[in-house]
């Protein structure tokens, strides 16, 4: 069964978190090796993490097709910081792993407990598409 | 250049979509499928996947001891990712291309749609792991 686990964490505007750098370097080394322990299980089938909401656009289409490009967002927007795809066999492994990443340490190197956004992936494309 | 491409959308939102005919929703998948026929034999797809409904999700914490804490209660006007796709392309202005191609997908009666669509740059070097 495969899952996202999204870390949607950002609001608008925002850049590189102000921690001290070693507690940003502490994140991102837990980051790694989690996902690096995921992969060593065969458990990982994708890790990305974005670029900071500052530098997201919204994108729609105008009347001639072209696009019209803003970078203005409402306050309270969640931007998704970053996810990973797993492939497990239950939802409580989904859910277990979604904990080890919400204790993911902040400042100081005290655990988050910030919330991971636990979704099935659609088993294949919609009928529709096929 | 990797950006993601996020097409997300309330609940209230997927229901509205629920309630269109199954034409409409034939012509708009076929637009989906046919561009992404399209970035794939000019090699700029990396991914796409859509997602499971909203109804699926769950929000997870770890609580004190570590254990996961899981709530699936979110407030009514929160987006929800509906599905992505990965592009690898020369320039910001090609991502924006796709995401208006993407915006411009057929709604009832054929109208385009015109959703919005965020586009983000990926951070990470690497993008595709095995297994994938």
């Amino acid at each position: 069964m495969k899952y996202i686990l999204m870390m949607n964490t950002m609001k608008a505007g925002q850049g590189v978190p102000g921690w001290p750098k070693k507690d940003l370097q502490a994140h991102v080394a837990f980051m790694r090796n989690f996902a690096k322990e995921l992969r060593e299980s065969g458990e990982l089938a994708l890790a990305e993490g974005l670029t900071f909401p500052d530098q997201a656009k919204l994108v729609r289409a105008g009347t001639d097709g072209m696009p019209i490009t803003d970078g203005v967002f409402p306050e309270g927007k969640e931007f998704l910081a970053g996810f990973s795809l797993i492939d497990v066999d239950t939802p409580e492994r989904a859910y277990a792993i979604a904990a080890r990443a919400s204790a993911a340490p902040g400042p100081g190197g005290a655990p988050l407990n910030m919330p991971i956004e636990v979704r099935p992936m659609a088993s294949g494309p919609p009928p529709e598409m096929l | 250049m990797k950006y993601i491409l996020m097409m997300t959308g309330t609940k209230a939102g997927v229901d509205t979509y629920r309630a269109w005919s199954k034409s409409d929703v034939e012509v708009h998948f076929a637009h989906l499928k046919n561009l992404n026929r399209e970035l794939s034999e000019a090699g700029e797809l990396v991914a796409n996947e859509p997602l499971a409904a909203p109804e699926q999700a769950k929000v997870v914490r770890a609580g004190k001891n570590g254990v996961p804490v899981t709530d699936g209660v979110f407030p009514e006007a929160k987006e929800f990712l509906l599905g992505y796709w990965i592009v690898d392309v020369d320039s910001p202005e090609r991502a924006y291309e796709i995401a208006a191609r993407l915006s411009a997908g057929p709604g009832p009666g054929g109208a385009p749609t015109n959703m919005p669509i965020e586009v983000r740059q990926i951070m990470s070097k690497r993008t595709s792991e095995p297994g994938v």
